[in-house]
């Protein structure tokens, strides 16, 4: 029965919004996220080119579009950059999957965002911003009921003796999901 | 919660543009179509809703009436040539990958009898859906104004048929009578969502109201329609008639039916408990026949080119059905009905039609207007015909049950006792909110 009702939406906002006209969906993601879960601790030990501290996935609750075509998925947010010590960068990395294990695999980033060089322990946390479009292989994810996301912050340290250690606190999370329906 | 509500929705606008379907009627005739569907004449509705027209000669009707007039489907023939092997076409098949949901619908609207010479077009915008943990709102766009705010259904009252005979102006007979009614609302937290875009509240049923009846039986009759003063060019008419409302059968529903969303939108146990209530009323064919008395009256006033009528139908006419079963319906895991009251006594009252006509005749030009109300809102049609040697010019505008306004115009050709016209009119039935046209043609005997 929820998959006929979950057909029935779709079929609903294509009867009063069809034509060329797009079905788009706002995700507010970080309304998801339980209280903690929006801020990542990271930790990049001295000499690192490369590294990952993220946090748990999350599941996401979606209408689910069937056979509908997902053309793109853009994201935008905000997020503050607390550093406590060290001088690196650090940037958010978002993965996303059919499943929770999923996320934790490298080729199911979906989006890296260029990283921002911290340093020290500023008085006032580094402000970023993600925007961008998501890579493609995330389309497909939205046309089901459920998708699993997890946010980390990927960073580097070049230092030979000090970690860069801080935290990562995202303020502002959303996706934009278009769709345009293969039936017309 | 995010799927039921718009699943309702759709149903409500679907049933919502059926009513204005419904309410235009169908017309085959192309020389009404043409004339933004004004009857002129002793047709259609006049004599059914006029008792004293029965007693109108025919040769009071200056408009040449045609003795019988054949539709030409050439929207048939093109739907037809689209769609070869309808069967198996997936565009209609919702199991299909290949369904086109818009497509179903407004060829259920817009039956393909004649030619859709331009699409009504359907909305383009976006549609946005936001979604949250505990927050759903859609926004629809313009299409948000298909959504109905009012109560929208369809129904009247229909004569089947009415054998008899009759002397003098005396008539007895035995009519067969139908009387539907489909009746649907939003309620205001549905309405609100979807039409006004706001959002879902937890804690809050979504859902539509809806009540249907439909009844049908016979009725021994006995009218009268003559003429009591003037003469054939110049007279007044007079018509009546006494209906003892004999019923078959009947069924009556009044249902609630709709969604409660739980403490909030997407989380807990219950995000979305489906609710469903009503009560059902029937008396079966084989049950004791329901039983009423009501009646029909008429005028009609000709005079010169100057022709007025006015008819009311079925006053009075409460039927008693002693014989009634009632089962309430309820929704627990699914929808059940189980039985209420059995062998009660219940009442059902066909709706009051009326018409009221004018027509005005000066040399080769016809003007007229009609009002009718066949028990669920008044049509209004004005309209006119221009007759050149063999060619006649009409046009017309109307306004349906909806307060929709439309427009007709067309033109014909006769050659003896055969005649070609052509007839557009618009109408705004379909999945948009702006006009469509359709062209038709027949062919008419004389």
């Amino acid at each position: 029965m929820r998959a006929k009702w979950l057909r029935m939406t779709w079929l609903a906002g294509l009867a009063v919004g069809c034509g060329k006209g797009e079905a788009i969906f706002n995700v507010n993601v970080y309304s998801f996220l339980p209280a903690a879960q929006d801020t990542v601790p990271y930790f990049i030990p001295p000499n690192t080119p490369s590294a990952d501290t993220g946090s748990v996935a999350q599941r996401i609750d979606l209408p689910g579009v069937g056979s509908s075509v997902v053309d793109s998925i853009r994201i935008f947010g905000t997020l503050d950059l607390y550093n406590q010590s060290g001088t690196g960068t650090i940037g958010l990395q978002l993965f996303m999957a059919a499943d929770s294990l999923g996320t934790y695999t490298a080729s199911n980033a979906v989006l890296t965002v260029t990283p921002k060089t911290v340093s020290g322990s500023p008085p006032v946390p580094v402000a970023d911003t993600v925007q961008g479009q998501l890579l493609s292989s995330a389309n497909p994810l939205f046309t089901r009921r459920q998708v699993w996301v997890r946010v980390a912050a990927e960073g580097s340290n070049s230092s030979l003796t000090t970690p860069v250690i801080g935290r990562m606190v995202l303020t502002t999370l959303r996706l934009s999901a278009f769709i345009n329906d293969k039936f017309f | 919660m995010r799927t039921s509500v718009i699943g309702i929705g759709l149903v409500a606008l679907t049933v919502g543009v059926a009513a204005q379907a419904a309410g235009q009627g169908l017309i085959f005739d192309a020389r009404r179509i043409g004339m933004g569907g004004l009857s002129l004449g002793r047709s259609a509705s006049l004599v059914r809703y006029n008792a004293a027209y029965g007693a109108v000669p025919e040769a009071a009707d200056r408009r040449g009436r045609p003795r019988v007039t054949i539709p030409i489907p050439l929207g048939l023939i093109q739907f037809l040539h689209d769609h070869p092997h309808l069967s198996t076409d997936p565009a209609f098949h919702p199991d299909s990958a290949g369904f086109n949901p818009i497509l179903a619908v407004n060829t259920l609207l817009n039956l393909p009898i004649y030619l859709e010479v331009k699409k009504a077009p359907t909305p383009t915008n976006d549609v946005v859906f936001g979604i949250g943990k505990d927050s759903l709102r859609v926004n629809l766009g313009a299409a948000a104004q298909l959504v109905p705010e009012d109560q929208f259904g369809f129904g009247g009252s229909s004569r089947l048929l009415n054998p008899g005979f009759g002397i003098k102006g005396v008539r007895v007979s035995v009519l067969g009578w139908l009387h539907y009614d489909l009746g649907v609302q939003l309620n205001d937290k549905l309405l609100a969502f979807l039409r006004d875009s706001v959002e879902a509240q937890p804690r809050t049923g979504y859902g539509v109201f809806g009540n249907g009846i439909a009844e049908g039986g016979f009725a021994p009759t006995v009218s009268y329609a003559g003429r009591v003063a003037g003469d054939s060019s110049t007279g007044l008419y007079l018509g009546g008639a006494l209906h003892y409302y004999l019923g078959a059968a009947y069924a009556r529903s009044s249902i609630s039916a709709g969604f409660t969303t739980g403490d909030s939108i997407f989380t807990g146990p219950n995000p979305v408990t489906p609710h469903d209530s009503g009560l059902t009323s029937y008396s079966k064919p084989g049950n004791a026949l329901g039983h009423g008395v009501g009646g029909d009256v008429g005028i009609a006033w000709i005079s010169g080119p100057i022709e007025l009528g006015v008819g009311v139908n079925d006053i009075g006419a409460t039927l008693t059905w002693s014989d009634t079963r009632q089962d309430s319906v309820f929704y627990r895991d699914s929808t059940f009905s189980k039985p209420f009251r059995n062998h009660v006594s219940t009442t059902t009252k066909l709706p009051v039609s009326y018409v009221a006509n004018v027509t005005y005749t000066v040399g080769k030009t016809t003007l007229g207007a009609d009002v009718l109300n066949a028990g669920r809102g008044a049509t209004v049609h004005v309209g006119g015909e221009q007759r050149i040697g063999l060619i006649a010019l009409r046009g017309g505008i109307a306004r349906d049950q909806r307060k929709r306004i439309e427009f007709g115009w067309g033109g014909g050709v006769r050659l003896g006792a055969l005649g070609l016209d052509v007839g557009f009119w618009t109408h705004t039935n379909s999945l948009s909110n702006e006009r469509g046209v359709t062209m038709a043609t027949s062919f008419s005997i004389y």
